[in-house]
């Protein structure tokens, strides 16, 4: 069985269909990537699939049926994501954004941490260690004090692929993880994706625009288009598709 | 490695320094004021202190702004006054009953803030104080209706110590240096609560909702749980600092509850910091001495007058009140981190002239 | 049915009172995007020029009136100029919080200036009443209805027709497009003060006709509009009118019919009844009858 099972999967906006019929299977460990063009629904499937929208159809991981789920209850399911345009929380600092992406691993609650006794304290103390091994696994060590608002964008997309990280994924959601960004640190982006793989073994699906990127670093690619899937491959499979070559290159070729 | 150890509320040795040089002083005021002016005017700052910590936690972390401090505050003190007065429950017993009413009533008032956010909020929690004043002013059997109830008779004695009179060996208390160490123990226990609500994973949660909500729902965090959350700790806290200042006032009377006294409460947290625990300490000392400071030495200001035959343009009262608002407005225009950003500010400096060690 | 149609007037006139002030939020609101609190202390300083105009020196009443539209539409310019322009782009809770602190100064300063608790206005509209079938129309609610369908007919024909309302609605749905138009959006927010300023003096002046005097606690009355003002929706001008009348029946209504029916609710229930059906309306249908904007600014 597949980590990750979407099946039939749609979505309609006041009568629009943004998403039609997408079915795929994410495996374990496996870098998927969602490619496609503008307005082909690719964030919207990442909008299903953590519960902000409810499609029809079914979402399943690790066998577990997740529509219908509210956002956070998936979140604590495993499900991680980070958003195109960043979404951290900007007056706290690095560690604490870390931090709350530890929320659901955690238990203290408003009395244990008004109380600050025993389990508050220990669990503060575990978590933040897990949290310290991230920052160093992302270069993150000089600004781990920094209110982040201030940062540069290349620093804030990765405190966020962090920040998503420190859930203990299943499934991480990466959306446009390098747009905006200049070629030294789209390789940089790069290299930490692989390294998440291939040191901490999530499985990731990832939507981008740049095909480059995609093309080398993704071990199967889906391709949208209006909505629906054209094709689902390894890079090689999509690269010689005729379907996609069309939808990329367009009727004149 | 350092970063191993949990974060501590007072990380360098000049905050620990200071702290304890405040809680020294503190403790020594009664000792060398004994003046009723300025005990009175300690009291009631203090009782600022409790609820505006309280109300920092709901508007200054979790970004939810309330102008219903002033219902929730009314709650405590005719809780303070039925069962603590009418009905002779201990101190402990009606403090407590205090803030777990005010707590369900914030349980209740909570699920709104789901719906609704910034402006609307806003015009809900007001709605809530004018329905308030109705329910004060005509549940007579409980909160004695227009005419108001006395709290004169509320019980303030917590095993040996009665805070009405008091004495250690070679001085005796007041009542109203008695009350002075009550409020202001209890400050001090909601800005500990608060303090460590807000390095933990709850208060953490809280900011998140505040920084950004619908990222902090993908991260896991259940928003109902701590927007409701907030509401209920927040009304709690606020409900016994309305305890207090019933029994200060030793009458409660509905029209106590206003809209300007929930206006005040948010000054408060403006003035002093919003979004720092520090911050509702600082306010609550600020707008409280000032307004008595101005009083004091009204005589030497030839333009106020506290009687109109005296001449002048303007009363104290009037003075005051203006003073308060345009203190909200300068906050807000030019510092809207308040005083403690300014203290913040003002403590790096201070570090950056000086060579480092 | 003749206390139902008495009751009727009663809550069409106190209902116009209502619209007028919800519509000084309203405008203020549509297009800068902040709910005004200063606007109750608007009220509240409309009706003392004019009565200082009218009663100290001893103009007549409708010069007084205009006079003090003048003035006040030059004050809430001069506080939007010197205020409220600064705080563009800020948190509502920055902007809200700033309103309420003029609200404040604004109370102080009426009241260190007319030192007086109440004034009279002197009922330039007369005392007389008319009986039409056993519904009984007072010359105060007849003048109060006559001039607030004014004061709204004239902001909707400047609303629709001129070139400047003609900008703020622009405004209202798209600054930054209204903007690339070489519309002055500082000149749009300035504007929606000043009608703000002017609307709030006729709202003052029947909010204190309706009392019977003209007192300090009117800019909180003028507060029970924002019932209306929430009902209509936040940034509709018709919502706002079609609001305050149907807030000001339901409130005369309940002193007629729920009061005497429930004593348990408790004396003055009228007062707070506009809060209830506020609070119902918001859980059910959050923008209001006419509002457009989303709740959720997220």
């Amino acid at each position: 069985m597949s980590l990750l099972s979407v099946r039939e999967i749609s979505l309609s906006f006041g009568g629009v269909r943004a998403i039609s019929d997408v079915t795929f299977d994410v495996e374990s460990g496996e870098l998927f990537a969602v490619i496609g063009p503008n307005g082909a629904g690719k964030t919207s499937i990442f909008n299903c699939l953590n519960g902000v929208y409810r499609p029809g159809g079914s979402i399943k991981l690790d066998g577990r049926e997740l529509t219908g789920l509210t956002p956070s209850r998936i979140a604590s399911l495993g499900i991680a994501r980070t958003f195109q345009n960043l979404a951290l929380f900007s007056n706290l600092d690095v560690i604490s954004n870390l931090m709350l992406g530890r929320h659901h691993l955690m238990k203290t609650g408003f009395v244990a941490g008004a109380l600050w006794a025993g389990r508050a304290k220990r669990e503060e103390i575990v978590h933040r260690r897990r949290c310290e091994e991230i920052v160093e696994l992302l270069d993150l060590t000089p600004y781990r004090r920094q209110p982040i608002g201030t940062l540069p964008y290349g620093i804030q997309k990765r405190i966020e692929l962090g920040r998503a990280l420190a859930m203990d994924p299943k499934v991480l959601l990466l959306d446009e993880p390098v747009a905006g960004m200049n070629l030294e640190e789209t390789e940089g982006m790069a290299r930490y994706i692989l390294d998440i793989r291939d040191e901490l073994g999530v499985a990731m699906i990832l939507v981008e625009h740049d095909m480059h990127f995609v093309m080398d670093l993704a071990d199967r690619l889906l391709v949208l288009e209006f909505g629906q899937v054209i094709a689902v491959g390894t890079p090689e499979q999509i690269a010689n598709d005729p379907n996609v070559i069309r939808a990329y290159l367009g009727e004149a070729s | 490695m350092a970063s191993d150890a949990a974060p501590k509320l007072l990380p360098t040795r000049f905050s620990r320094v200071s702290i304890a040089l405040v809680i020294v002083v503190g403790i020594l005021v009664p000792f060398v004021v004994s003046g009723d002016f300025w005990m009175t005017v300690l009291v009631s700052a203090g009782i600022f202190a409790m609820g505006a910590v309280g109300l920092n936690l709901l508007t200054g972390f979790t970004g939810q702004v309330s102008l219903g401090h002033a219902f929730f505050l009314g709650c405590g003190a005719y809780t303070a006054a039925y069962l603590g007065a009418d009905q002779g429950w201990p101190l402990p017993l009606w403090l407590i009953a205090s803030g777990v009413i005010g707590g369900v009533v914030g349980g209740i008032v909570g699920p709104f803030a789901l719906r609704l956010k910034g402006n609307y909020l806003v015009v809900v929690t007001l709605g809530l104080v004018f329905i308030g004043i109705h329910i004060f002013e005509n549940w007579d059997r409980v909160t004695g209706g227009r005419d108001g109830t006395s709290t004169s008779k509320a019980e303030l004695s917590l095993g040996f110590t009665d805070f009405r009179s008091f004495s250690v060996p070679g001085k005796d208390f007041s009542e109203l240096q008695g009350l002075y160490y009550l409020v202001w123990i209890l400050a001090g226990l909601f800005v500990l609560v608060s303090a460590n609500i807000v390095r933990s994973r709850p208060g953490r949660a809280l900011q998140a909702i505040r920084d950004r909500d619908v990222a902090a729902e993908v991260v896991g965090i259940s928003l109902p749980r701590y927007k409701i959350g907030a509401f209920v700790i927040s009304s709690a806290m606020a409900a016994m600092a309305g305890a207090m200042l019933g029994v200060q006032q030793s009458f409660v009377t509905p029209g106590s509850w206003d809209i300007f006294l929930s206006i005040q409460y948010v000054a408060v947290i403006i003035v002093g910091g919003v979004g720092m625990v520090s911050g509702a300490v600082l306010g609550a000392l600020l707008l409280s001495l000032l307004p008595e400071i101005v009083k004091k030495y009204s005589e030497q200001l030839p333009f106020l007058y506290e009687v109109k035959s005296d001449g002048g343009i303007l009363s104290v009262a009037a003075f005051n009140e203006m003073l308060f608002g345009a203190l909200l407005v300068v906050f807000l225009l030019f510092e809207p981190r308040g005083l403690a950003a300014l203290w913040l500010r003002a403590k790096t400096r201070l570090r950056t002239t000086r060579p480092a060690p | 049915m003749e206390k139902f149609l008495n009751l009727l007037v009663a809550g069409t006139a106190l209902g116009s009172i209502y619209a007028l002030v919800a519509l000084g939020f309203v405008v203020v609101f549509k297009s800068t995007g902040t709910i005004n609190f200063a606007h109750g202390g608007f009220v509240l300083l409309g009706a003392y020029l004019t009565y200082n105009y009218s009663v100290t020196w001893d103009l007549p009443f409708i010069v007084a009136m205009l006079m003090a539209m003048a003035t006040m539409a030059i004050l809430a310019v001069i506080l939007e100029r010197l205020v409220l322009r600064k705080l563009v782009g800020q948190p509502a809770f920055t902007v809200i919080m700033v309103t309420l602190g003029l609200l404040i100064l604004i109370q102080q300063v009426q009241q260190s200036i007319w030192t007086d608790s109440d004034v009279l206005l002197d009922d330039p509209w007369g005392t007389d009443q008319w009986e039409i079938g056993g519904v009984v129309i007072t010359q105060v609610r007849f003048f109060t209805v006559l001039f607030a369908a004014i004061v709204v007919l004239g902001f909707f024909l400047f609303f629709r027709f001129s070139a400047w309302g003609v900008a703020m609605r622009a405004a209202a749905i798209d600054q930054e497009a209204a903007m690339a138009q070489g519309i002055s959006v500082a000149r749009v927010f300035a504007i929606s003060w000043a009608i703000a300023g002017v609307v709030a003096v006729v709202a003052g002046v029947m909010l204190g006709a309706d009392s019977s005097s003209v007192n300090s606690t009117l800019s909180f009355t003028a507060l029970r509009a924002f019932p209306a003002m929430i009902l209509g929706g936040l940034d509709s001008p018709l919502g706002a009118i079609v609001g305050g009348v149907i807030i000001g029946v339901t409130e005369v209504m309940t002193t007629g019919y729920i009061e005497p029916n429930a004593e348990w609710l408790g004396q003055g229930f009228h007062s707070v009844m506009p809060y209830v059906v506020m609070v119902a309306i918001l859980v059910v249908k959050p923008t209001g009858l006419f509002g457009t904007r989303a709740v959720e600014r997220v």
